[in-house]
C-alpha cells in the first residue's frame, strides 16, 4: 500500500498499535462475561434451537416431497406442513430471542467495564491527567466501550451463530448421505482458503482505511482551530491542496477495500455455483438411478446454498470483532495504570490513632522536597507548622510553591522527601476520601458541573446563602447550570463554590485566591460567612492581596519553594525582608486609589 | 390547438400526491442527483452488471427444477450435465458481474465522497472568522466526515439496493408467473404486508435511535466534565457519586438501547417470518396440487416447478429487506445534505474588492487612519447588542508604533483584528494608506499586516516550516536560512530552538515537543516578522513572555533595519510605555490618547491609575526575582 510522503505524522499513535490482536486480551474479557453467564447460557441455548431449526427447515421440504407428494399422502402433508410451521416459529423466535439475548450481553458488559473504567480513571493520580490529554481519555470510556458492547452483540453472535450453523450444516450434510455430502464439501476447504484469504486482506485495509481517515479527521480539527493563522498568512489554497492530498489518500485506502470486497463475493458466488453444479450432476444422476430420495436432492440444495450465507457474514462480522478487540486492549491498557496510593485503603487511620479521639487539624510539613518532574524542585526542604484553630496565611509570588503545596495536602502528588503529617499522622496512613474530606479546598477557578444547581451544590443552598446573607434570588443564580458555568459570572462561581466547600462541613479550611475576582461587597459578604464558618478551625488561607491576609495568626511567606519567612503581621514588618517589601507596595498602591477615587 | 381542461380536483390531488412530493424529492436529493450526473459513466456501467446479475438470477432456480423433472421423470440423464454446465457457467457470469458493480458503483460512490468533501473544504477555507467563531468545532468535523459519508452511502449502498430490489420486482416474480400464475399468487399473498412491516418498523427504529444517540451524548458530557474537574472531584471525594452518575447514565442508555433492540432485532425475523408463511403455504397448496394433479404434464405443476418455487421465494426475502435499507440511507443522505447545504450556502462576509475600484499601486506604507469607526461582531443579535467599538478617529502615521491599553472587553482584541481584515469593516471608516480597507485585494493586505494574535496556534509541523508559513515561495538555502534566524533571534526564540534536540527541525504539537507558552508565543512572532510586514501588529502576543525578554524584543524592533509601523496591545504597562503614542481604550472608545509622559501626568486618568497598579506588581515580582534563595 502505497503511503504520501508527509502524511505519516497525522496518522494517530494509538491506531497504529492496535494492529496487533492479543489472545491476553481475550483471556481478560472471560470475567466480565462470566458475570452475565446466565444470559450467555440462554443466548446460547437459544441459538442452538435457531441451527437445529435453520437445519430441520429444509429436510421438512425434503420430506414433504419423498413423504407426501410422491406417495400421494395428503394426510402426510397436512403433518409435515404444520411441522413446517413449527419450526419457522422456533426459528423466528430464536433469531430474536438470541439478538435480544446478545444484544443484553453487549450492553451490561459495556456498562460493568464503563463504570469500571470511569472509576479507575478518577482515582488515578492527578499526574495522569497532566499527561494525557482529556480527549484521548475519554475516547476510551465511550467509543472504545461502545466498540467493545458492539463486539458482543454483533460480532459475537455472528461469529459464534454462523460458525456454529456451518459446522451443523457440515455434519448434517454427511450424515444424510455420505458420498453426496462428501462432494459437496469438496469446494469447502476452497471456500474456507478464500474467506481466510479475503478477510486477511480485508483487515489489512479495513485497518489503513481507518487510519488514514483519522489523519484526515487530524488534519481538518487542525486547520478549523487555527484557522486565523491559515487566512493571515494566505495560505488557504495550499492547505486545500495539502487536503485534497490527504483525501485521495483516504479514498485510495478506501477504494482498496472495496476491491477486495470485489472480488471476495464473486468468489463466493463461483464456489457455490461449483458447489450445486456437483449437486445437480451427481446428485441428480443418483436420483435419476432411484437410488437418492428426490427430496433429500433438493434439501441439499438448500443446504449448499445456506452454507454461503454465514460465511459471508463471518467475514463480514470480523471487522467488527477486531475493532472491540483493539478497543479491549486499550481499556485493559488503562485499568492495569496505577491507582492513586490510598485510593481503596478501607480501613481508617484507627490502628494507629486512638479511636473516638476527635479530629484537632494539626497540620505538619516535614523537611518536604517536590519537583513535577526531574530536578526541578518546585519546594526545597520545606518544613512547616499549622496549629489546630490557627488561621495561617501564605504569601508568595506566582511559581513560588503556593498552589503546590495544597496539592501535596490534598495528596493529588506524592513529596519525594520528607512527609505531611496531619494530627500527628502522616497523611499516608490516611484512607484518600478520609483525609480529603476533612478538607474544605476553594480555589480561584472553582470548577463547576453543569446540570441542577441544589444537585450540584446541595439540597440545602438556599441556606447556606443565608448564612452568608445571599440569597439564590439576590445573586440571580439560574437553576441549571450550562457545561463550563457558562451561564453565570466569575463572582457567581466563586460564591458557588465556596457554598459548595460550605456544604461539606471541612475541618480544615483551604482559601487558595478564592475572593479574587469578586466586587468588594461580595467579598465582605463571604469574608462574614467564612469567619463564622471557620471558628475553631484550622485555616490556610493563599492570596495575592496582603489585605486579606494580615489578619491571619500567621504568615508564610514562600519564594522558589523555600520558607523564607514566617510570623504574624507585625513580626515580619519588623523583619524588613520580603513581606515588608511586599506590604508597603500594596499599601501605597492602596492608598493611591484611594487618593484618585 | 386544443385547450387542456382542468379539473380542480384532479390538479389539486396531482400536486398532492405527485407535483409536491415530486418537488421536495427534487430538493432533498440534489446531492445525490449532483455526484451521480459527476460519475455518471461508472454508475451506468455499475447499474448495467447489477441489472445482469438480476437478471441471471432468474436462471438458477429453473436449473435446478429441469433437473428435478429430469430426475423424477428419467429423461436422459446426459441432460443433467448441460443443467450442471449452465449453472456453472451463469455463476461465472455472475461472479464477473458482482465484480463489476462493485467496482463501479461503490467506487462511483467514493469518488464522490471524496469531492463533496474536497468542495467543502474549499468552501470552509474561504469562510470568515466570524463564521468559526459561532460554529462548533464538533459540528464541522462531523459534517465533513459522517455526514459526507451519509450522502456517500446514499450513492453507493442506497442507489445499488434501491436498483437491487427494483430489479428483482421486476424480475423473479415474473418469472413465477410464467411457471404458475396460481402458485405466484399464493407465495405472494403475504407480500402486501411487507412495506406496510418496512416503514412502520423504519418510524419506530429512527424514533428509539434518535433516543440512544442522546443518551450516548449525555454519557460523553458526564465524562468530559467529570475527566476535566477531576481534581474538584478528588478534593470534595466525590469520586463515587460520579459513578453512580455514570452508572445511572449507563442504565439509561442500556434501557434506550434494549428498547431499540426490541425492534431491531424482530424486524429482519418477521420478514422472514412473513416470507416463510408464504412457503408453507406453498407446500400445502403446491403440494395438493401435486398429489392430485398428474405430474410430469406440460403446463401442469411439476415437483421441480415446486423446487424452483422454493428458491424464489427464498430470493424474494432479500429485496423485501432492500427496501427498508434502501429508505434509512435515503433518510440519512437528506438528514446530512440538510445540515451540508446550510454551510455550503453560508457566504464569506469578507468579499475582495470590485475589480473597478482604485487599487494600491504601491507597496504599502503602512499609514492607518480610523474615521469614526464603528464595529459590531457579525453574528451578535442585531437588537440590543451593543458595539464593540465606536467613534474611533486616529490616525497612524507610517513607522510610529502605537499602542492601546484597557482592560478586559474594552475592545482593543476588536480593533487590532480589523487591521487583516479579520471581520467586515463598513466603507469609509478604516484607511490603510489612504486606500479604503475594502479595496485591497484580502491577500495583499494579509501580506502586509503581519498579525500576531493573543491565542498562539502552530502547526504539528517543525520549528522551521511554522516560522516560513506565510513564506509560500521558500526554497531551503543559505540566504532562506539567515532570513529565518533573523527572524527568530528577532523574536528572542532562535537559543531556544538550538537548544531542542532537533533545533529547527523539531515537530511541534501532540506528537511532537510541546513548546512552553512564552516560547510558542515567540515562534507566533517570528512567524509574522519573516513576512516583513509594513504593519506589525501585536495584540496581547507578549503576555507569556517575562519582561526582561519582552524589553529586548521591543528594543530589537526598534533598531531593526526598515522597521515600520506597529500596532501593539498589551495589559502591561512596560509593553506599551515606549510607544510613541499610547490610547487607553474603553467600553469600545477611546479613553485618553498621548504618550507615556503626558498621559501619567493626568493625576485623574485611566492610565495613570493603571500605572501605579502595575508598578506595584512589576517591582513587586521583579523584587521576589532578585531575593537570593538560600541553599
Amino acid at each position: 500500500m502505497s503511503t504520501t510522503p508527509g502524511l505519516e505524522h497525522y496518522l494517530d499513535v494509538e491506531e497504529k498499535d492496535s494492529r496487533r490482536a492479543d489472545p491476553r486480551t481475550l483471556r481478560k474479557l472471560i470475567p466480565y462475561i462470566a458475570r452475565h453467564r446466565l444470559i450467555l447460557m440462554l443466548g446460547l441455548l437459544v441459538m442452538g434451537l435457531g441451527v437445529f431449526a435453520t437445519l430441520m427447515e429444509p429436510r421438512i421440504f425434503g420430506w414433504a416431497v419423498d413423504l407426501a407428494i410422491i406417495p400421494k399422502d395428503e394426510e402426510m402433508l397436512k403433518k409435515l406442513g404444520l411441522g413446517y410451521l413449527l419450526v419457522v416459529i422456533i426459528r423466528i423466535l430464536s433469531a430474536i430471542s438470541q439478538a435480544y439475548c446478545f444484544e443484553l450481553l453487549g450492553q451490561r458488559i459495556a456498562q460493568d467495564l464503563r463504570c469500571e473504567i470511569y472509576e479507575h480513571l478518577l482515582r488515578a493520580p492527578v499526574a495522569t491527567f497532566d499527561k494525557n490529554p482529556v480527549g484521548r481519555l475519554m475516547t476510551r470510556v465511550t467509543n472504545d466501550i461502545t466498540s467493545l458492547g458492539e463486539m458482543f452483540s454483533a460480532g459475537f453472535v455472528s461469529m459464534v451463530g454462523n460458525a456454529i450453523l456451518v459446522v451443523g450444516i457440515l455434519i448434517w450434510l454427511i450424515v444424510l448421505d455420505l458420498k453426496l455430502g462428501l462432494l459437496s464439501l469438496a469446494v469447502f476447504p476452497v471456500l474456507a482458503a478464500i474467506t481466510a484469504h479475503f478477510s486477511g486482506k480485508l483487515k489489512i485495509a479495513y485497518r489503513e482505511a481507518r487510519s488514514r481517515l483519522s489523519a484526515l479527521n487530524a488534519f481538518i480539527a487542525e486547520n478549523i482551530l487555527g484557522i486565523r493563522v491559515v487566512h493571515l498568512f494566505n495560505r488557504q489554497k495550499l492547505h486545500q491542496e495539502r487536503f485534497e492530498r490527504i483525501n485521495q489518500w483516504y479514498s485510495d485506502a478506501q477504494i482498496s477495500t472495496v476491491r477486495v470486497f470485489a472480488l471476495f463475493q464473486p468468489a463466493i458466488t463461483l464456489a457455490s455455483g461449483t458447489a450445486i453444479a456437483l449437486i445437480i450432476w451427481y446428485g441428480g444422476g443418483r436420483s435419476h438411478e432411484g437410488v437418492l430420495p428426490i427430496g433429500l436432492l433438493i434439501a441439499y440444495f438448500t443446504y449448499v446454498l445456506t452454507l454461503f450465507q454465514p460465511l459471508r457474514e463471518m467475514a463480514d462480522k470480523w471487522n467488527i470483532f477486531l475493532s472491540g478487540m483493539a478497543s479491549a486492549e486499550r481499556i485493559f491498557s488503562i485499568l492495569s495504570w496505577l491507582l492513586e496510593p490510598g485510593a481503596r485503603m478501607q480501613n481508617p487511620v484507627g490502628n494507629s490513632q486512638k479511636s473516638g479521639a476527635p479530629f484537632r487539624g494539626d497540620i505538619e510539613f516535614e523537611h518536604v522536597w517536590f519537583a513535577y518532574s526531574g530536578e526541578h524542585w518546585v519546594l526545597r526542604d520545606l518544613s512547616l507548622k499549622v496549629q489546630a484553630g490557627e488561621r495561617l496565611g501564605i504569601v508568595g509570588h506566582t511559581g513560588g510553591g503556593k498552589t503546590t503545596l495544597i496539592s501535596l495536602l490534598l495528596r493529588f502528588y506524592e513529596p519525594q522527601r520528607g512527609r505531611i503529617l496531619l494530627d500527628g499522622i502522616d497523611i499516608q496512613e490516611y484512607p484518600l476520601t478520609d483525609l480529603r474530606s476533612k478538607f474544605g479546598v476553594i480555589q480561584q477557578d472553582g470548577y463547576l458541573f453543569s446540570g441542577n444547581l441544589k444537585e450540584n451544590i446541595g439540597n440545602d443552598l438556599q441556606d447556606l446563602l443565608k448564612t452568608m446573607g445571599m440569597s439564590i434570588e439576590a445573586l440571580g443564580l439560574p437553576e441549571e447550570l450550562r457545561e463550563r458555568a457558562s451561564n453565570i459570572s466569575t463572582g457567581q462561581k466563586q460564591v458557588l463554590a465556596f457554598a459548595r466547600a460550605l456544604a461539606a462541613k471541612p475541618q480544615i479550611w483551604i482559601l487558595d485566591e478564592a475572593t479574587a475576582n469578586m466586587d468588594s461587597a461580595t467579598e465582605r459578604l463571604l469574608q462574614q460567612g467564612l469567619s463564622t464558618a471557620t471558628v475553631n478551625r484550622t485555616v490556610l488561607l493563599v492570596a495575592h492581596r496582603l489585605s486579606t491576609i494580615r489578619s491571619a495568626d500567621r504568615i508564610a511567606v514562600l519564594n522558589k519553594g523555600i520558607l523564607c519567612e514566617q510570623g504574624n503581621h507585625a513580626e515580619l514588618l519588623r523583619m524588613n525582608g520580603l513581606y515588608a517589601r511586599l506590604y508597603r507596595y500594596q499599601a501605597a498602591k492602596e492608598a493611591q486609589e484611594s487618593h484618585i477615587v | 390547438m386544443s385547450q387542456k381542461v382542468e379539473n380542480p380536483l384532479i390538479a389539486d390531488m396531482y400536486a398532492r400526491l405527485i407535483g409536491r412530493p415530486y418537488a421536495r424529492f427534487l430538493e432533498e436529493s440534489v446531492f445525490i442527483r449532483q455526484y451521480l450526473w459527476i460519475n455518471r459513466r461508472l454508475v451506468g456501467v455499475g447499474l448495467v452488471a447489477l441489472v445482469i446479475v438480476d437478471i441471471l438470477e432468474v436462471l438458477p432456480p429453473l436449473y435446478l427444477k429441469n433437473a428435478v423433472d429430469v430426475a423424477v421423470e428419467k429423461k436422459p440423464p446426459v441432460l443433467l450435465l448441460y443443467f450442471a454446465g449452465a449453472y456453472l457457467l451463469t455463476a461465472l457470469v455472475q461472479a464477473i458481474c458482482r465484480y463489476g458493480w462493485r467496482m463501479y458503483l461503490i467506487r462511483a460512490s467514493m469518488l464522490s465522497g471524496r469531492d463533496l468533501r474536497n468542495r467543502l473544504s474549499r468552501h470552509l477555507f474561504g469562510l470568515g472568522a466570524s463564521f468559526f467563531d459561532r460554529s462548533r468545532i464538533g459540528n464541522l468535523m462531523s459534517l465533513t466526515t459522517s455526514d459526507v459519508e451519509a450522502v456517500r452511502m446514499e450513492i453507493g449502498p442506497g442507489v445499488l439496493v434501491l436498483a437491487d430490489a427494483l430489479f428483482y420486482f421486476l424480475t423473479v416474480p415474473v418469472a413465477m408467473f410464467m411457471l404458475s400464475p396460481k402458485l405466484a399468487l399464493i407465495a405472494f399473498l403475504p407480500l402486501p404486508f411487507i412495506p406496510w412491516i418496512v416503514i412502520r418498523n423504519e418510524r419506530e427504529i429512527n424514533k428509539r435511535y434518535e433516543k440512544v444517540q442522546e443518551s450516548v451524548a449525555n454519557i460523553s458530557a458526564v465524562v468530559q466534565e467529570g475527566l476535566a474537574g477531576v481534581r474538584v472531584i478528588k478534593a470534595f471525594g466525590k469520586e463515587d457519586e460520579q459513578v453512580a452518575l455514570l452508572r445511572s447514565k449507563g442504565n439509561e442508555l442500556m434501557k434506550f438501547s434494549m428498547h431499540l433492540a426490541r425492534v431491531q432485532t424482530s424486524f429482519g425475523p418477521t420478514l422472514d417470518f412473513a416470507m416463510s408463511t408464504g412457503m408453507m403455504v406453498l407446500i400445502f397448496v403446491g403440494g395438493y396440487d401435486l398429489i392430485r394433479g398428474s405430474t410430469g404434464v406440460a403446463g401442469a405443476v411439476t415437483l421441480g416447478t415446486f423446487v424452483a418455487f422454493q428458491r424464489y421465494v427464498q430470493k424474494m426475502v432479500w429485496p423485501m429487506a432492500a427496501i427498508g435499507m434502501a429508505l434509512t440511507f435515503y433518510q440519512r443522505a437528506v438528514a446530512s445534505s440538510d445540515r451540508l447545504k446550510k454551510v455550503l450556502a453560508e457566504r464569506s462576509d469578507i468579499l475582495e474588492p470590485n475589480p473597478d475600484s482604485k487599487r494600491p499601486s504601491t507597496k504599502m506604507r503602512g499609514k492607518i487612519e480610523f474615521r469614526n469607526l464603528r464595529f459590531r461582531f457579525p453574528g451578535a443579535s442585531s437588537s440590543g447588542a451593543k458595539d464593540a467599538l465606536s467613534g474611533i478617529s486616529l490616525v497612524i502615521q507610517p513607522g510610529e508604533r502605537i499602542a492601546f491599553i484597557g482592560g478586559i472587553g474594552s475592545g482593543k482584541s476588536a480593533l487590532l483584528s480589523l487591521l487583516p481584515r479579520l471581520y467586515p469593516v463598513e466603507r469609509g471608516m478604516l484607511f490603510i494608506d489612504d486606500i479604503d480597507i475594502n479595496d485591497w485585494p484580502i491577500a495583499e493586505l494579509r501580506r502586509n499586516v503581519g498579525y500576531v494574535s493573543q491565542d498562539v496556534f502552530l502547526f504539528g509541523e517543525t520549528v522551521a516550516e511554522n516560522v516560513i508559513f506565510g513564506l509560500h515561495d521558500w526554497a531551503a538555502g543559505q540566504s532562506s536560512r539567515r532570513a529565518l534566524e533573523e527572524a527568530t533571534a528577532l523574536a528572542s526564540v532562535h537559543e531556544d530552538v538550538m537548544g531542542l534536540e532537533g533545533a529547527y527541525d523539531t515537530r511541534l504539537g501532540e506528537r511532537g515537543v510541546n513548546l512552553s507558552g512564552g516560547q510558542k508565543q515567540r515562534i507566533t512572532i517570528a512567524r509574522a516578522l519573516i513576512m516583513q510586514p509594513a504593519v506589525l501588529v501585536l495584540d496581547d502576543a507578549l503576555s507569556a513572555v517575562d519582561v526582561h525578554t519582552e524589553e529586548n524584543i521591543l528594543s530589537g524592533l526598534r533598531s531593526r533595519a526598515n522597521r515600520n509601523t506597529e500596532v501593539i496591545s498589551a495589559h502591561r504597562i512596560s509593553t506599551v510605555r515606549d510607544a510613541d503614542k499610547i490610547v487607553v481604550l474603553e467600553h469600545g472608545q477611546v479613553r485618553q490618547m498621548g504618550s507615556h509622559d503626558e498621559l501619567i501626568q493626568n493625576q485623574r486618568g485611566a492610565y495613570r491609575k493603571f500605572y501605579q497598579e502595575q508598578r506595584c506588581k512589576e517591582e513587586l515580582e521583579g523584587y521576589a526575582e532578585h531575593i537570593g534563595v538560600p541553599q
